[in-house]
Order: structure tokens, then C-alpha cells, then sequence
């Protein structure tokens, strides 16, 4: 499943995308954000695979850090209010394009991404390395701990919970634990 | 559709039964008969306004009209956030509560299991009830006495003794997010439990949590797109008094 976070501040062009977005044949959950308060709580309740953003949003420097910190996994697509020249990359469209270059554009970007989050999503298994992380947070310890014990740094053991929880579709502790002990990586026991 | 005042009340529940939880929370009973919207507005002292642009919002999730919201008195939007609290603690949670215990037969070659979800069900709803008592305990008594005070044109004595060094950057601070666990369960249910004997059950306890879910995620864009930036322009206005 592909995630799109359409981050536009006019109300037409959103639609717009969205339309032409459905006509894709892909399985595809779109939302649509039009402020940067909307787009980090979007970045982090949706998680999504690519984000098509209007250059006036991008150009915001908050925006443009939190775009930064997302790395390769966000896929960007900059929306530009002027035109284009004609073969602009395919990570540029232009709100002036017609139905056949957008379609196009976005068709390919969109598979791109399926492919690379089906190879993700079929490697569903969490890695050895994530399950031993899952233990130690199912029984309570902090990111601190965890990382100390695995002598990893904090900021390992925060990105490896962020997989963890794009996998597993669990955000909180608890259900980390119920998970845990639901595979038996963890005992019913083991939890007070 | 644009919901409006001369549309009948009983066609508005025709077009989307959801709306029947946003006449409840607003304070309007049944048995409209052929009044229009606005009639059953006035007859229950309700603000036609108000009732327009919180179901159209509720109709259609484009339609937000944030500052259109800030106009309405805050009073207004603690009652609605308050009925909604009711509802949810009152109704929806034992209802799920019910039917999770309902999966006792289902799972109980593993009893663990229920357990699991019993358990984490019961601290969830121990979360739940602390989020929305600070609500109605503090921080909603708290906008209503600084809207009283700004209406006075001066702090009323109760605003005095009860929030002079209250702020709802304090409340921001500890406002967290209440549908994660949803979230959790409802994965945790669809794609982790072994599956049940009876699905029809398990779908319907699934159905309720889904509509949990998206009560509690619109409850939460009132209170943190409306409510919080409202009052945060009412706390500097009442800083000039
Ligand atoms: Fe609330
Ligand atoms: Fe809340």
C-alpha cells in the first residue's frame, strides 16, 4: 500500500491530485494537509511512503528540516505554481500541466515507490536485531536502557522502533507488549 | 452536500446517519415531524450557525471552517466537547468493553489471549477517564470563567480564585494522544489474534472500534484545531483588562 500525503495550500489543487491520483491502479491512502502544523502531525500519523508538496510549503525552513529529517524513505514530488520546461524530471509537476503529463509522472513515481515498499512490506518479518529491541521495550525499558544493554546508541534503538512500528502497525508500549507476548518473544510471566 | 438552514431535520439524518451523534451532542432531542433545520434550531435554543458548520464539518472532512469555529462562543464548544465525553465513557467504551468480554467463549482455548486484550482494553479506558476528567474538571471550567470574564469586561471572582495562574499551555504540555491504542488494537485484533470461531462477533466488536477511532479523532481536531487556538486568542485579550 502506497501512502500519499498531498501537502498543497490551495483547496483546488488537492482535489486535483487526489483525482488523478485515484484514477491509479494502486491501492493508494491519500491525505490531503494544507499548513506545516498539518504536515509533521500528518509525517507522523500517517507514515506515509511519498509526500507531494507544493514548493511554497517546501520553502517554509521548518518544512524543509522536517523533509530533511525523513532521509530516503519520503519520497518527494514538488508541485511548482509556475511552468515547467518539457522534460523536467519527473519529481517536478507543474499545477498548469495537462491530464497526460501528470498522469504519467505520477504513475511512475507511484509504482516506484510500490515496488520499493513491497519488497519492505513482503521483508514484513521483523529482523533479528528488532526482535531482541521489541523484547527489551515490551518489558518496559526505556530507549536509554534498551540501547545500553545492546550497546547500541539511543538513536539506533529509536529508528529501529520506528521500523518496528511501520511493520507491526503498533505505536504504543502496551500494544508492543501484547504483541511480544502474543509470538512468545516475551512470557506472560515476564511482565509484572 | 452543503448542509443548510432550510434543509428538513429529519432528511439531514436521511443523508448521513452519523449526524444523528452531532444532534445529540448539540443538545437537540428527536421527533422533528417536517421542521426545517433552522425551526428545531430555535425551538432548542441552539445556534443555527453553530449547528451548520459543525455537521457540515462532521458531513464532509474538507469542510472546516476553522475561523468561522473562533466566533462562536467558547461555551458553545465546551458543551459539545463535554456531551461527546459522556457519550464515549458512558456508551461506546462499555459497549466494546461487552463484546470484548463476549470473546470469552470464542478464545477460550486460549484464555492468555483474552486476557491480553481484556487487560490492555481495561488500562486503556484507565487512560481515557484521566484525559477527559482533567478535561471536564479543569481545563473546560477554565474556558467557560474566561469567557465569563472577558463577556464582564473583568476577571470574575471565580477565575480569580480558582485560574489566576492557569494557562492552556499547561494543558498543551500534557495532551496526549488518545487514539493510539486504538490504533494498536485494532491491528492487533485483525492481523495477530488467532482467529475467532465466530466472525460475526468479532467484526462487530471490530466495527465499534473503528467508529471509536474516528469519534475520538474528531473530537481531538475540535479540541486541538478550535478549542486551543480560541482560547489562546482569548488569553491575550484578557492579559489588556
Ligand atoms: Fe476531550
Ligand atoms: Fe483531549
Amino acid at each position: 500500500m502506497v501512502r500519499i500525503i498531498i501537502a498543497d495550500p490551495s483547496y483546488l489543487v488537492r482535489k486535483g491530485l487526489s483525482t488523478i491520483l485515484n484514477e491509479l491502479k494502486c491501492v493508494t491512502q491519500i491525505s490531503e494537509v494544507s499548513t506545516p502544523d498539518e504536515i509533521s502531525d500528518a509525517i507522523i500519523s500517517e507514515m506515509p511512503n511519498m509526500m507531494i508538496i507544493n514548493t511554497s510549503l517546501s520553502s517554509i525552513p521548518e518544512v524543509d528540516s522536517l523533509i530533511k529529517k525523513q532521509g530516503t524513505e519520503l519520497n518527494i514530488i514538488s508541485i511548482f505554481n509556475s511552468p515547467l520546461p518539457n522534460n523536467s524530471s519527473e519529481k517536478l509537476i507543474s499545477i498548469l500541466d495537462g491530464k497526460s503529463v501528470l498522469l504519467n509522472k505520477l504513475r511512475n513515481q507511484v509504482k516506484n515507490v510500490q515496488q520499493s515498499t513491497q519488497q519492505q512490506e513482503n521483508s514484513e518479518e521483523l529482523s533479528d536485531r528488532e526482535k531482541e529491541v521489541l523484547q527489551k521495550v515490551a518489558l518496559g525499558k526505556t530507549n536509554k536502557e534498551v540501547a545500553n544493554e545492546l550497546f547500541i546508541s539511543t538513536h539506533t534503538v529509536i529508528s529501529h522502533r520506528k521500523n518496528i512500528t511501520r511493520k507491526l502497525g503498533i505505536k504504543t508500549v502496551s500494544g508492543l507488549t501484547v504483541y511480544a507476548i502474543l509470538n512468545q518473544i516475551i512470557g506472560m510471566d515476564d511482565i509484572s | 452536500m452543503l448542509i443548510t438552514a432550510d434543509m428538513k431535520m429529519a432528511d439531514l439524518i436521511h443523508l448521513d446517519f452519523q449526524l444523528l451523534a452531532v444532534i445529540q451532542r448539540i443538545g437537540i432531542p428527536l421527533g422533528f415531524r417536517e421542521k426545517t433545520i433552522d425551526e428545531v434550531c430555535k425551538e432548542n435554543n441552539v445556534n443555527t450557525d453553530f449547528f451548520l458548520q459543525i455537521s457540515n464539518s462532521f458531513h464532509d472532512k474538507d469542510f472546516f471552517p476553522k475561523e468561522r469555529f473562533f466566533e462562536f462562543k467558547a461555551e458553545w464548544l465546551v458543551n459539545f466537547l463535554r456531551r461527546t465525553h459522556q457519550c464515549i465513557l458512558e456508551h461506546k467504551i462499555p459497549e466494546i468493553e461487552l463484546k470484548i468480554e463476549g470473546l470469552v467463549e470464542d478464545l477460550k482455548a486460549t484464555t492468555r489471549n483474552y486476557e491480553l486484550i481484556k487487560n490492555f482494553f481495561t488500562e486503556y479506558i484507565r487512560e481515557l477517564k484521566i484525559h477527559m476528567e482533567l478535561e471536564d474538571n479543569k481545563v473546560f471550567p477554565y474556558v467557560v470563567e474566561l469567557d465569563k470574564s472577558l463577556e464582564a469586561n473583568k476577571k470574575t471572582p471565580k477565575f480569580e480564585e480558582s485560574f489566576s495562574d492557569y494557562n492552556i499551555q499547561k494543558y498543551l504540555e500534557d495532551h496526549n494522544d488518545i487514539e493510539e491504542k486504538v490504533f494498536d488494537l485494532k491491528n492487533i485484533l485483525i492481523k495477530y489474534l488467532p482467529p475467532p470461531m465466530d466472525n460475526c462477533k468479532y467484526n462487530s466488536l471490530l466495527f465499534e472500534i473503528f467508529r471509536l477511532e474516528k469519534d475520538l479523532s474528531d473530537h481531538a481536531k475540535l479540541e486541538d484545531k478550535v478549542l486551543i487556538p480560541k482560547v489562546k486568542l482569548m488569553e491575550r485579550e484578557i492579559k489588556n483588562l
